[in-house]
């Protein structure tokens, strides 16, 4: 196992290098110079401030020195500066990368634990009345635009039933309250960002769920169960959801690229302060530094859930297992 | 005495999308304590659905008990409460399956799954119950039984799975033990040790056998009554040497026919061709008046198309044949 | 007792026929695309004309049946002229996804090795960058044309189409290589592109439509985020436009986002139906 973790993180850092690599292409590539494209079209660029840039990444030395260079400081955490806020990249997106991942965490596990639950309950009755609203579900939940579900809460929870907020990750008056009371207020602007996240991915898990469950209901090792004398509560939830699980979490897995997307969307509809947010403003502002800063992390994050998935599917699976035993 | 397990004139429909199909037509089996039923047949004649009703295993939608009686011991088994079969099924009545390879959940161990049967219908620890299936491990035959409880399925042949449902269906001391082909996906080397190991169990508990099977050699070896069936109805039954050494259903002896003879040479010093039996199976919902075998038979006369043969003749070895029954055969 | 074959388009076309959610898809979808139509090539309204005071509601002006937006412009004009953008770009988008997808997997899945390792290992590349940054960046660092975008869209999205299609080439590469093979002598790899490709279509076609509708709701959302072409009208860029202003008036973001939502909820419902036409038997479940 410990051999297996560290091949895969060794291919994880290849996959990162990769990404680096692509960014350094991208601002090559761009129309324009390299110079007057990482300083962004704000802050009337001085002739000082573009030599320092110059002088800084290296632009008038040859191609591949630029890259090693740029590759050198990504990896001691310089992701640039900032030259609309002022400030170093990293620490642009270190004060908002907690909001994101708080976002993102909860919409998945809401989606995932609610949409198998759903999907599960539905395979019980295949042409019952709750397996026919999940395949509704499963349809309109991923045609809707997720910012257009965002707009449509604020305007019914704003307006029509002012329970929940609409605006914001907490209440700046709060600011010097307890942990606690800070918390708790958190929570409540989370939910209807987070909800709004997760209702396209639960869709997806609930009618994954249920037909993986439908499939192994069907299997030979349920009815073995059943001759055992198993109550069907010990069939449904210890035998075949073990076995139905893993394909949930297969796909659960390979979402988060499209969650960190779907999170950017989200996080300009509701305006919480995350990663994705401050991209959005970072392109009004022609912050390409910082732009291009969000495009690495945010990649980083895609390949650290991938790599936890693939583990715990490795730990959940018996039959991947076997590799490293004898 | 009565027998341990009655099976009276069981119907049973399924809904299909041709409308509804009589898998199981007024089928009676009887099994005493401690003996060995074979139950033999082609496939879809109706031998797992037998078998599955007895287990109280068929889903009621589509499948449908229509009219009929089950009695294990007297107790009426057909509208018995789920918690009562539930209680019988793995306790007092135990199946094992055909397919090995996949009749066991891929995520649990071995140990662990016997352990389920057996915390099932005894109120005993997990440790006691793993122990105890360690011990049954060792019964069925399975070399270093500590260590195959720990391991998956996925790392044990197909032998050795057979072995752990066994050891599995077993763990409670059934009265009746229903055997589903088990050994048709195994090889022939594997399948004579599982034949042994059934007859040992059945000694040491003291367990009647229901061998389901289309195997004639297997019914030769342990079965010791035999019950043909045919689209869903049982056609002959008998002692295991009466119907074997004389069949009297056409379509029983067309199987005996077809068991290979080996040493066998004809005139011109070569092995005679192996016989079969013309035509196959007819769909359960095309099946019209007359006898179900009727295109098949070489016996075949008018009444065989307009009225369904019963099973008649001596009550030890009945046949439900029209030619049999008039003493054309 | 035997049954005349049917060619399994047309019995695929039967099935579909009488599979109601999907005839109910094709028919929404129809009508979107004739008033699209209408829309982009027969309509005389200008979308970003001021035409009234702002946030008029629906219902009230009887020219402006869908009410004005925060600017004063007509929504019914945004809605008749905003569909061509939205829905050629999303086609576009999903061809070009298509194209890349199955050449690349195809490549991948015919030949194995390290042709396949090597593919796969860039299809993984590109499934780890967050699509909807990525495109963002693209678009930014090169100008927002509707091609910029629908160019974008498909750079993000092949490594799906690509990965399903090499599944098939290597399920079908088994089972038709052999006959195939002998009956050509040299393998011919044109060939093999005749005989596997037209077999590896039905999950292909379905999964078309998955990729169309994904790419009308990425067309959407950056049109939303302001960055798609400005010169053209599109559901996306009145919703963002109108963001706002959502709280004094809910009709200029409610309907575009009603419209993208029956295309590509149209788009998948035909994708179902595609899905159990050509799969008959897990329907059966």
């Amino acid at each position: 196992m410990a051999s297996y973790i560290a091949r895969r993180l060794f291919y994880g850092l290849l996959l990162m290098v990769g990404v680096v690599v692509l960014n350094f292409l991208l601002i090559r590539l761009a129309p324009g110079d390299p110079a007057e494209v990482i300083a962004g079209e704000m802050g009337g660029a001085t002739a000082e401030v573009l030599a320092a840039i110059r002088a800084n990444y290296g632009l008038d030395k040859p191609l591949l020195t630029q890259l090693w260079i740029y590759i050198t400081q990504i990896a001691q955490g310089d992701l640039g500066l900032s030259y609309f806020f002022d400030q170093p990249v990293s620490k642009l997106i270190g004060e908002r990368i907690g909001a994101t991942i708080l976002l993102v965490l909860t919409a998945q596990f809401a989606a995932v634990f609610i949409g198998t639950t759903l999907g599960v309950l539905a395979a019980r009755k295949p042409n019952g009345l709750l397996s026919g609203f999940v395949s509704v579900f499963a349809t309109v939940g991923y045609a809707v635009p997720v910012f257009w579900t965002g707009i449509m809460l604020i305007i019914l929870f704003a307006s029509v039933i002012p329970i929940f907020p609409v605006e914001g990750m907490m209440d700046i008056r709060l600011r010097n309250a307890d942990f606690l009371t800070k918390a708790v207020n958190v929570l409540y602007h989370l939910v209807l960002p987070a909800f709004t996240l997760a209702v396209i991915y639960l869709a997806l898990y609930a009618r994954l769920a249920r037909a993986s469950m439908l499939e192994v209901l069907g299997a030979d090792y349920v009815r073995t169960a059943r001759a055992k004398g198993a109550s069907e509560r010990s069939v449904l939830f210890r035998h075949a959801l073990r076995n139905a699980a893993l394909p949930i979490l297969t796909v659960a897995g390979l979402q988060f690229g499209s969650l960190i997307s779907g999170a950017l969307l989200v996080e300009t509809v509701f305006n919480w302060p995350g990663m994705g947010r401050l991209a959005f403003d970072s392109i009004l502002r022609r912050d390409y530094p910082t732009l291009l800063g969000v495009l690495i992390i945010a990649s980083a994050c895609v390949v650290i859930a991938n790599l936890l998935t693939d583990l715990s599917y490795r730990l959940a699976d018996p039959r991947l297992k076997k590799e490293d035993e004898g | 005495m009565s027998a341990l397990l009655e099976i009276e004139n069981l119907r049973v429909d399924f809904a299909t999308r041709y409308g509804p199909v009589t898998a199981l037509n007024g089928v009676s089996l009887a099994v005493e304590p401690g003996e060995t039923l074979g139950v033999v047949g082609e496939s879809g004649c109706g031998k797992s659905i037998t078998a599955l009703s007895v287990m109280g295993l068929i889903p009621q939608p589509p499948g449908r008990i229509v009219e009929g009686s089950i009695r294990l011991a007297d107790e009426e088994l057909i509208g018995a409460s789920g918690r009562r079969l539930r209680q019988l099924r793995g306790g007092e009545v135990a199946m094992i399956f055909q397919e090995p390879m996949t009749s066991l959940n891929p995520v649990f161990t071995a140990g662990d799954q016997i352990a389920e049967a057996i915390m099932l219908h005894q109120k005993v620890s997990r440790d006691e119950a793993l122990k105890q299936a360690v011990a049954l491990l060792d019964r069925v035959g399975i070399p270093e039984p500590d260590v195959r409880a720990k391991n998956y399925p996925h790392q044990l042949s197909g032998g050795m799975r057979q072995r752990v449902m066994i050891a599995m269906a077993v763990s409670c001391r059934p009265r009746i033990l229903i055997a589903d082909e088990p050994t048709t996906a195994l090889d022939v080397t594997v399948q004579a040790q599982i034949f042994d190991l059934l007859n040992e169990i059945q000694r040491d508990f003291d367990a009647a056998i229901v061998l389901i099977t289309h195997d004639m050699g297997a019914i030769a070896e342990m079965a010791d009554r035999v019950a043909v069936m045919y689209a869903g109805r049982v056609v002959e039954q008998g002692s295991a040497d009466a119907v074997l050494d004389e069949p009297k259903h056409p379509y029983a002896r067309g199987l005996i026919a077809c068991i290979p003879a080996l040493g066998k040479e004809d005139g011109d010093g070569r092995p005679p061709p192996l016989a079969e039996i013309p035509g196959v199976v007819p769909p359960l919902h095309l099946l019209g008046e007359g006898c179900a075998f009727a295109e098949r038979c070489p016996h075949r006369f008018q009444r065989c198309d307009r009225e369904t043969p019963l099973l008649a003749g001596t009550a030890q070895h009945p046949a439900a044949c029209h030619a049999v029954a008039e003493g054309r055969l | 007792m035997s049954e005349a074959a049917e060619s399994p388009l047309l019995e695929a076309w039967r099935m579909f026929r009488r599979n109601w959610p999907a005839m109910a898809g094709l028919a929404i979808l129809s009508v979107i695309i004739l008033v699209t139509f209408y829309g982009a090539f027969l309509y005389q309204g200008d979308p970003y004309e001021i035409v009234w005071a702002p946030h008029e509601p629906p219902g009230v002006a009887p020219e402006f049946p869908l009410g004005t937006d925060y600017l004063g412009r007509d929504i019914v004009a945004g809605m008749l002229t905003g569909g061509a953008p939205t829905l050629a770009v999303g086609a576009s988008a999903a061809v070009i996804t298509m194209i890349i997808g199955i050449l690349l997997g195809a490549l991948a899945g015919f030949f194995g090795g390290w042709v396949d390792n090597l593919l796969m290992r860039v299809a993984e590349f590109f499934q780890v960058l967050p699509a909807l940054i990525f495109a963002m960046v693209l678009v930014t660092l090169f100008s927002p044309s509707l091609t910029t975008i629908a160019f974008a869209i498909g750079v993000v999205s092949w490594p799906q189409t690509a990965r399903l299609t090499r599944a098939e080439f290597l399920k079908i590469k088994q089972v038709e290589y052999v006959t195939a093979a002998r009956a050509i002598g040299a393998g011919n790899l044109r060939i093999m592109w005749r005989v596997i490709l037209p077999n590896a279509l039905p999950p292909l076609i379905v999964s078309a439509t998955l990729t169309v509708g994904v790419a009308i709701l990425f067309e959407a959302g950056l049109s939303f985020l302001g960055l798609g072409d400005p010169n053209t009208m599109s559901w996306g860029l009145m919703i963002g436009a109108n963001r706002d202003y959502i709280l004094d008036a809910w009709w200029p973001v409610t309907f575009p986002g009603l419209a993208i939502f029956l295309t590509v909820f149209s788009v998948s419902l035909i994708g179902d139906g595609l899905n159990d036409a050509f799969n008959p038997k897990l329907r059966e479940r």
